[in-house]
């Protein structure tokens, strides 16, 4: 009754008369939580199935969603729920494992890097083993394989090989024939993530030339350059993926249009877990308000109720002061500051209230 | 006789209180996620315990023990879940169904009409007689503040109504009929609130007095029976605890004009003078949603509730520091001293100023 309960209209609606709530099939999730986790209805939770080293500061996590979980399609992130101390948190985390994997044993693979400063990266090295359970959301994101079978090139920096890898098994599994290229920059050895995958892709399926780039090791050479673009027979014809940190991105971009490539040929994704801003950001930001597709700069210690009843929204309010939470609203991204502590939030998704937070940096709100 | 502070004072008063504050809230983590879940999960047990043993409440202990697991349950539903996710008291733990401004609670009242009356006008308004609309519900009389006028003589009557029918009461409040009555305001401006009031008491209604009743048709009786008397408790006993919040004996209160321009010392000072404790086992302190420590909640009211009970001997030192009175006495005798309050202002002022024991 519990799995029909969210998803047949009389028994849902009988649901909310009778437990007050817009999901009633989590009403007993407290109880079903202490008697079995996996049961749980108000997110789809998954069991760690192990955690195994994957490169330096990086591990990869395997999961095993619960059935009623939809799947994705390579290249897709999700967001993983955690709780730490007593929160919960949200992060988004690209799929490295292939659908094929899914499909076959139900389980999906996330390699995740430690991130300086970064608070829950760090807590889920730390703390999340094999047999401990996870909350994951729905598959999202738009870094999709070719329709065609048209020439490919990819170019990755360190923990970006992640959606490259679900791609590539997926190729290979299609006994995709053009050529695909993937020029790959890390650090050092230490850091290549999914060597061994990527390793045994390279022996067994003919269509793929990889080529690693350690940038500490083999001097400046390594960096992106022409001449790694030169050496990719028919660049210009090919289809482009982009997926790394930002410097090698805008690099990596303008390059690609000295070689007369043009923009509609390159899809590019960069998912990582948002680090927290330093401490010495100013205040104030660029607040983008979800809702109404606005987006406004703010300067100084404005709180968010302020800044967007100056941008012409209505949100709730109450007293102004930081006790009555009337105002109290969803922050997709970015870093506030708390009025009354003067603590600075985690850069995730979480509730936070609008007359007391000072946006540190770009915000998103939900209004 | 209000108690007088000088500016210097109030700012050490918001000093002291704000470092008791800071120091909570810095430490809210692992221990009370855990503590307002293991409320839940017993909400939750109590709640399918009553509504399972109910329809064999033909056996009278099983009736007797139905009806308290049921009434029970409400009452830690409203009081010590409800009222304080709410408030948030629990939003830093990010969890949606935790979330003070989309909670929905087991009782007449819409999470949205409450959050309106009471989080925003009550808790910033505390005791202000013509801003705080709690103060008597607009149904009694409790202060000089208000003019005397012969139907207040009934009002004893009309406490013992306000406490049958605690739940319609509150979930009515905001309609306002006072300003209706005096026709400050039209009764069609309350179209959209109407709308949501029939709304959520007809789903209460349905719940308690239609659905489980005809679920269990042939004992049907027995289980009306059973959800009136819990619903009868949960009403008795979180209006006893409202009322000996701020309607005790030397619990102060305020005219507007006092509170224009105030600083933040000043809102604490009415704060701690305006509210009112009551000592008690844990339990009562549970079953009353911590409103036993109305005094801590009003100064603090998105603090998780159980730990007003730890802060509390802090904050009656600093109320002895500045010479501030910390009301609080037994559960009997902050109620009696409610019970005068509203037998003693039913009478005229001429009658009340003869009374031995005077009320403020």
């Amino acid at each position: 009754m519990l799995s029909t309960m969210n998803t047949r209209a009389p028994l849902r609606w009988l649901g909310k008369q009778l437990f007050n709530r817009e999901d009633p099939g989590a009403f007993f999730d407290p109880l079903l939580a202490a008697l079995n986790p996996m049961w749980v209805r108000g997110y789809v939770p998954a069991r760690l199935q192990d955690v195994v080293d994957e490169a330096r500061d990086t591990r990869s996590f395997h999961l095993r969603p619960s059935p009623r979980w939809q799947g994705f399609e390579a290249g897709q992130h999700v967001n993983i729920i955690v709780e730490a101390n007593g929160v919960r948190h949200h992060r988004t985390f690209t799929i490295a494992s292939s659908p094929r994997q899914w499909e076959r044993d139900g389980s999906i693979t996330l390699t995740i890097k430690r991130l300086p400063g970064g608070r829950i990266t760090n807590w889920m090295h730390d703390n999340l083993r094999g047999g401990e359970i996870v909350g994951v959301s729905e598959a999202f994101g738009e870094f999709d394989l070719p329709e065609a079978e048209i020439p490919l090139l990819y170019i990755a920096g360190g923990s970006g090989i992640t959606p490259v890898l679900s791609h590539l098994a997926t190729l290979a599994n299609r006994d995709f024939r053009a050529p695909v290229t993937l020029l790959y920059y890390v650090r050092s050895q230490a850091d290549v993530i999914g060597a061994e995958t990527l390793y045994a892709l390279a022996a067994r399926w003919p269509a793929l030339t990889l080529k690693i780039f350690k940038t500490e090791e083999d001097g400046d050479g390594a960096l992106l350059n022409d001449r790694h673009l030169d050496a990719v027979p028919g660049i210009r014809a090919r289809q482009v993926y982009l997926c790394g940190p930002k410097g090698l991105m805008d690099l990596a971009g303008n390059l690609l249009s000295q070689f007369g490539i043009r923009e509609s040929q390159i899809q590019s994704t960069f998912f990582s877990a948002p680090s927290a801003v330093a401490a010495d950001t100013p205040l104030g930001g660029e607040v983008t308000f979800g809702k109404s597709s606005k987006s406004v700069e703010s300067g100084g210690d404005a709180p968010l109720l302020e800044i967007a009843e100056a941008a012409e929204l209505k949100p709730a309010y109450g007293c102004r002061m930081g006790i009555c939470h009337q105002c109290s609203c969803r922050k997709t991204s970015g870093t506030v500051v708390n009025r009354l502590t003067g603590k600075p939030s985690g850069p995730g998704e979480e509730t936070i209230q609008l007359c007391i937070s000072v946006p540190q940096g770009p915000v998103t709100v939900d209004l | 006789m209000k108690p007088q502070l000088n500016e210097q004072q109030l700012n050490e008063l918001a000093k002291d209180l704000d470092a008791i504050r800071d120091e909570v809230m810095a430490d809210v983590g692992e221990r009370d996620a855990k503590y307002i879940r293991r409320i839940i999960r017993l909400h939750r047990t109590l709640e399918i315990g009553g509504r399972v043993m109910m329809p064999f409440g033909f056996i009278p202990p099983v009736f007797a023990a139905a009806v308290a697991s049921l009434g029970i349950a409400k009452i830690i539903e409203n009081m010590e879940i409800g009222h304080n996710v709410m408030h948030g008291q629990y939003d830093w733990m990010n969890d949606p169904s935790l979330h003070s401004q989309t909670y929905e609670w087991d009782t007449v009242c819409t999470g949205d009409s409450w959050r309106r009356t009471h989080n925003y006008e009550h808790h910033t308004y505390t005791n202000v007689i013509g801003k705080d609309r709690d103060y008597g519900y607009a149904v009694l009389r409790l202060s000089d503040d208000v003019k005397w006028n012969p139907l207040h003589l009934f009002q004893f009557a009309n406490y013992l109504m306000l406490s049958v029918f605690f739940q319609w009461g509150v979930g009515l409040h905001e309609l306002e009929s006072e300003r209706i009555r005096r026709r400050e305001i039209k009764l069609s401006d309350k179209k959209a609130f109407l709308k949501d009031f029939f709304r959520k008491g007809g789903r209460q209604a349905f719940k308690d007095y239609v659905f489980f009743p005809l679920l269990t048709f042939p004992v049907f009786p027995v289980v009306l029976a059973g959800n009136v008397s819990a619903n009868l408790i949960r009403n008795l006993w979180s209006s006893t605890v409202i009322f000996c919040g701020h309607f005790t004996e030397d619990a102060e209160t305020f005219s507007e004009a006092s509170i224009e321009n105030e600083s933040r010392g000043q809102w604490y000072l009415r704060q701690l003078t305006g509210s009112s404790n009551f000592t008690g086992s844990k339990w009562v302190h549970i079953l009353s949603g911590h409103l036993s420590h109305q005094i801590e909640h009003h100064v603090f009211p998105d603090m998780p509730a159980h730990r007003y009970r730890e802060i509390a001997p802090r904050v009656e030192a600093i109320c002895h520091k500045y010479g501030l009175k910390y009301n609080t006495g037994s559960f009997g005798r902050q109620y009696w001293t409610v019970l005068k309050r509203i037998g003693q202002f039913s009478l005229p002022d001429r009658v009340r100023a003869r009374l031995p024991a005077q009320v403020a």
